[in-house]
């Protein structure tokens, strides 16, 4: 982001999506900072596997919950990142249990 | 941890309709407390940006942005207690409201709610709709204007209403301009509507000026024309797009195959009803104002005393109708507890509501949802995402077990995920009513229970023991 925008987001920080150390800006939803980071796929459903990403990004619809900092079943689109938050995409597995 | 809270008058939502209701009421002299489930207040029209982001010039914001910090500020100087991240998911006494705030749960109890729970999107499925990158135009405003992040490659608008312009605005002025819109009516099917157009003078000039900013962007806006099917290897490349009749339904030997990464579709919006059902508020069938709302009085009470409803929950609308009927209802409530209302700012209040319902309605009828885009829902097709149910498991059911979507809901799994129906739920009663040939008040709805959203289990054992 430029400082030509009138919108500067927040600090430089760092996450780790699936281990790997990323960056993300404050302010941002864990959502929003994985997708400028390219990743479209989000996790893969419980029945069929089948790949699924954001889709409402208004908390409605929970096709983007993934684990952060051990915590299931959690709205990528209404989590904020924090630094040094852990999240794993349930993409990683080829079946995603969510929690009861 | 737990959270314990006492007011006057708790309204839930702080949109447009929940601010302007927490601004009548506390004007009045009742103590108000706004609960809202998102970090900032402003709800979908005005949503605010997160406090780390910074904004050198916010002159330079656009017109959403001023409007919602007038009303903040001045919600906030008639000392209105805005609640933020407070998810209220249950109510299990009149008066009362479980909340829950990150992960402390407790409970609000009031002498008035007023529910301004607002609205989601309506989406009608198509083969392909589950794939990444097939997204609602709200979560693209949402992305693009709060979060200043534009979704990848190119970009195809889709589905009906003038929402689909307002998102188009802020992709351009993002940078991410959209490669075309497709609009499911025609002008010539508006025509028509057009004498109830008389005297809603900065309504017209607004829509003029969204149409005049989106031609000069140079995006086409292509009209009478439905995505039937969305295709890619693990997430979206294309659409496949078909001419409809006025009925919706599509004509054979117009399908067209158009590029895309991102597709952006919704056929206006939904009222989000759960908090007003599970309160016991009757509700009624207004496929107009967007499907099951709850019925009101001139004040905006509804069918349970004390509990208030306002805003596109009680009927889509569009942000100067939430407005209206937010102060109404706010002075409504604020009288309801005996609280000194000129008879004349009522008046005024109620004068205001019909002449914006009236506009509301008219955008409403123009971009009227058709009944033929139903039948793009083959039988393969996935209705309920979070379950993975698709339209033959629902046909098959309401065939079976008639015509009863809650009968529908035990047999096939849908609409019992995460998202508890509220994705589904519309089409699944559609597509009951259809299949056994009755009426949408016929099949019903789901039933809702607490939780109304999912909520740690924890958190509810710590007030179970406190
Ligand atoms: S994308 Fe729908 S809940 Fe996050």
């Amino acid at each position: 982001m430029n400082s030509n925008k009138p919108v500067v987001p927040g600090a430089v920080i760092t996450v780790f999506v699936d281990g790997q150390p990323v960056q993300a800006r404050r302010g941002q939803t864990l959502a929003a900072a994985l997708l400028a980071l390219g990743h479209s796929v989000l996790r893969r459903t419980r029945h069929s596997g089948k790949p699924r990403g954001l889709f409402c990004a208004m908390g409605i619809c929970y096709d983007c919950v993934v684990t952060v900092n051990g915590e299931t079943g959690v709205r990528a689109c209404m989590k904020r990142v924090e630094d040094g938050m852990q999240v794993i995409s349930p993409a990683q597995f080829k079946r995603y249990e969510p929690r009861k | 941890m737990t959270v314990e809270l006492d007011t006057d008058i708790a309204v839930v939502g702080a949109g447009p309709a929940g601010l302007a209701a927490a601004l009548a009421a506390a004007g009045a002299g009742a103590r108000v407390t706004v609960l809202d489930e998102y970090p900032e207040p402003g709800g979908q029209f005005y949503k605010q940006l997160s406090s780390e982001f910074s904004v050198p010039e916010r002159a330079r914001l656009d017109d959403d942005y001023t409007k919602g910090d007038e009303l903040l500020a001045a919600v906030r100087d008639a000392g209105v207690t805005l609640s933020p991240e407070t998810l209220v998911w249950g109510s299990f006494e009149p008066g009362t409201l479980s909340v829950m705030q990150g992960h402390a749960a407790g409970t609000v109890r009031a002498r008035s709610i007023i529910v301004a729970s607002g609205a989601y999107e309506r989406v009608v499925a198509f083969p392909g709709w589950d794939l990444p990158g097939v997204m609602t135009p709200g979560g693209v405003q949402t992305l693009v204007k709060n979060q200043q992040v534009a979704p990848r490659g190119r970009i195809v608008l889709g589905g009906s209403g003038p929402f689909l312009l307002a998102v188009a605005k802020s992709l351009i002025a993002a940078g991410a301009k959209p490669a075309v819109i497709y609009e499911a009516t025609r002008p010539l099917e508006w025509l028509r509507h057009a004498p109830r157009l008389w005297g809603h003078w900065d309504r017209i000039s607004e829509a003029l000026h969204y149409r005049r900013l989106i031609a000069a962007a140079g995006v086409p806006v292509r009209f009478g024309r439905i995505v039937v099917r969305a295709e890619g290897d693990a997430r979206l490349e294309r659409v496949v797009l078909m001419e409809c009749d006025g009925e919706g339904r599509p004509i054979p030997g117009t399908e067209q195959i158009e590029r895309v990464d991102t597709l952006c579709i919704g056929y206006g919006f939904v009222p989000s009803v759960q908090l007003a059902r599970l309160l016991g508020c009757t509700h009624r069938y207004e496929l107009r104002r967007g499907g099951w709302v709850p019925e009101h009085n001139e004040e905006m009470e509804s069918s349970v005393p004390s509990v208030f409803v306002t805003g596109e929950v009680a009927g889509i609308g569009g942000a100067h109708v939430a407005l209206a009927e937010g102060r109404l209802a706010g002075l409504g409530a604020a009288r309801r507890l005996g609280l000194q209302v000129a008879d004349a700012a009522m008046a005024d209040a109620r004068q205001e509501r019909l002449t914006r319902r009236r506009f509301g309605d008219l955008v409403n009828d123009v971009f009227a949802l058709k009944p033929g885009v139903y039948d793009q829902i083959g039988d393969d097709t996935l209705v309920c995402r979070c379950e993975e149910v698709t339209a033959r498991q629902i046909r098959e059911a309401a065939t079976e077990w008639g015509a009863d979507v809650n009968f529908v809901k035990g047999v096939t799994r849908c609409g019992m995920g995460y998202c508890q129906g509220r994705v589904c739920g519309g089409m699944v009663e559609e597509l009951t009513a259809r299949t056994v040939g009755c009426s949408r008040e016929a099949v019903g709805a789901f039933r809702v229970r607490p939780p109304l959203k999912p909520v740690q289990v924890g958190s509810l054992a710590d007030l179970a023991r406190e």
